[in-house]
């Protein structure tokens, strides 16, 4: 354990957040008319906020206000205290900036050191960082956290995949920092050299994050490379990297709920949902200076569990994220998460396959076309046999997720891979 | 010198201009193509071709977002007189050995057919046909 807080007794945990929930209240009622205006709106003053249970009081925070205030709008302090300013990537309309003082940097590098102890990195430990360096907090986020358990970093960046393998082999890096689907393009990548060149690589765990991930997908990863597969969670809204990520007890994320509080409401209702239940993660910044955040809207779907971890953590912990509530779908009234169908390919083919979902009208009725990427791994000489790994994803699909969806086997170029996000799901209902 | 050919077989969507971009590129490769046969279904086939130099074919298409794979393949030589097809399919049927595909090779001076049985047949069939005074090829 990095720091004696992730073991504390629930009561010390709790108090801390209240005390802390209700500072963060303060100032921003104070010093941003936006707060001012949603709470007066409500009724709501800082004050009325007594017990943690009275946060569900309190108005939501979405991505849009971030972007309506576009750049440093929401900001509570002057910009010669601001020491850092990121940015998300704003697929539709303005990005969404977000700004740290020195205190938010301790706290990101802070909480990235407890990543990095649960992953069982130390002092003595290589990390090979492939997150891109940039407004994007992954390269900067994995690397602060690295330097302050005062491991070497080795800042590799995105891109040049040739180079970055060697490199991480030459330098016998012990500690991986990347996104999944970039740690498999790695592995691709290296296997051309041969199997031999694969044995000399030292690496022991992983830190892995920033996209969706199907349980198929990170057992690959694992067992390709043969190490620790370490989730970790954030985004930039909150700080980054360094939300919660899992120890080697569990799957399920400790969440650094001393300075982030997580709840989980109906994404519909917005009414809060009781622990376990799945729902859209709402998170409240308890200790952020610059940018304080009340009740966030994440848009990802998880649930919290508060059984305690053989690792001695009393932290909350949620479950890996299951899907993006954008992201999901209707199809016939069935609801659909890309992750899902992830799931079921993998589970039917035995490896994970690139996919994307295309949803259409087919006069009033729903359908949904499912395009899979035929990979070396499950290509067969035999017709016979591609028909047959067609018709048991629909199957599966059928089966598990209760869809007719139409699956169509597609050449390994035609969906985007590891270079940016990969498109999921196209509706083109809408 | 073994008596096994490597194929390639090849992903290939059932949509316009895909066989050309697969020759295009491998002829800009310099890569030779000595047989082409194409098997499809509805939307999509396996297109199995012996060039040259497979490895390196291999190494191109991949590059360039093909999915393909080696298959263990034989050639027969088959003489032009009546019967002489069938004197290797007899030969293989009297061993129950299962042909899943055959087709000719295009550009042989000599009339010879590729053929694709079992992975686990493959030797049995070599010998098979050797030892029925069949020729067949080293390579292509």
């Amino acid at each position: 354990m990095w720091n004696k807080i992730e073991g504390a007794p629930r009561e010390t945990i709790e108090e801390t957040q209240l005390k802390r929930l209700k500072e963060t209240l303060e100032r921003v009622y104070e010093l941003t008319s936006f707060y001012k205006e949603k709470f007066d709106e409500l009724g709501i003053a800082p004050k009325d906020i007594k017990t943690l249970k009275d946060i569900a009081k309190l108005p939501f925070t979405k991505k849009q206000d971030l972007r309506n205030h576009y750049p440093f709008g929401l900001f509570c302090v002057p910009m010669s205290e601001v020491v850092r300013v990121h940015s998300s990537s704003g697929t539709t309309g303005k990005p969404t900036v977000v700004g740290y003082t020195q205190s938010d940097m301790d706290v990101w590098d802070e909480v990235m050191a407890r990543v990095y102890t649960m992953a069982g990195a130390t002092a003595e430990d290589v990390v090979h960082n492939a997150y891109g360096y940039g407004l994007f907090t992954g390269g900067l986020g994995f690397d602060s956290g690295a330097k302050k358990i005062g491991a070497t970093t080795i800042p590799a960046s995105s891109g040049f995949t040739d180079r970055q393998i060697m490199l991480m082999k030459d330098f016998n890096a012990t500690i991986l920092a990347a996104t999944p689907s970039f740690a498999l393009h790695m592995y691709e990548t290296a296997k051309k050299s041969g199997s031999g060149y694969l044995k000399d690589f030292k690496l022991k765990s992983g830190v892995f994050g920033a996209e969706p991930t199907s349980d198929g997908l990170k057992e690959e990863v694992s067992r390709v490379w043969g190490i620790d597969y370490h989730e970790v969670y954030g985004l930039s809204e909150i700080i980054g990297p360094g939300v919660s990520s899992n120890c080697k007890h569990s799957k399920l994320l400790h969440v650094n709920e001393d300075h982030f509080y997580p709840e989980i409401v109906d994404y519909k209702t917005g009414k809060v949902l009781p622990d376990g239940e799945r729902g859209e993660l709402v998170i409240t910044s308890l200790t952020k200076q610059a940018l304080p955040i009340i009740r966030y809207r994440t848009g990802d779907i998880t649930s919290l569990h508060r059984a305690p971890c053989a690792c001695g953590r009393t932290l909350v912990r949620m479950e890996s994220i299951v899907g993006r509530v954008d992201d999901m779908i209707i199809v016939n009234g069935v609801n659909v998460y890309p992750s899902q169908v992830e799931h079921v390919i993998a589970n039917t083919e035995g490896v994970t396959l690139n996919y994307q979902i295309i949803a259409d009208k087919k006069g009033h009725l729903d359908k949904i076309d499912i395009l899979v990427e035929v990979s070396d791994e499950v290509l067969s000489d035999s017709v016979a046999e591609m028909e047959k790994i067609k018709k048991d994803i629909q199957h599966s699909l059928a089966n598990n997720l209760y869809i007719n969806a139409n699956v169509k086997l597609v050449e390994p170029r035609t969906l985007e891979r590891s270079m940016g996000k990969a498109v999921r799901v196209v509706d083109k209902r809408i | 010198m073994s008596k096994i050919i490597k194929q390639l077989s090849i992903f290939v969507e059932n949509k316009m201009g895909e066989l050309s971009d697969i020759t295009t590129l491998l002829a800009s490769e310099h890569i030779s193509i000595e047989s082409i046969n194409l098997s499809d279904a509805s939307d999509f086939g396996i297109l199995r071709l012996i060039v040259d130099d497979s490895q390196r074919a291999k190494e191109i298409l991949e590059k360039n977002g093909f999915s393909s794979r080696f298959t263990d393949v034989f050639a027969v030589e088959i003489g032009d007189h009546v019967g002489s097809f069938n004197s290797v399919i007899k030969a293989l049927a009297k061993q129950n050995i299962n042909i899943e595909y055959t087709y000719t090779i295009s550009n042989a001076e000599i009339g010879a057919f590729i053929f694709k049985v079992a992975d686990i047949e493959l030797e049995n069939a070599i010998k098979t046909l050797e030892k029925a005074g069949i020729h067949l090829l080293c390579e292509i």
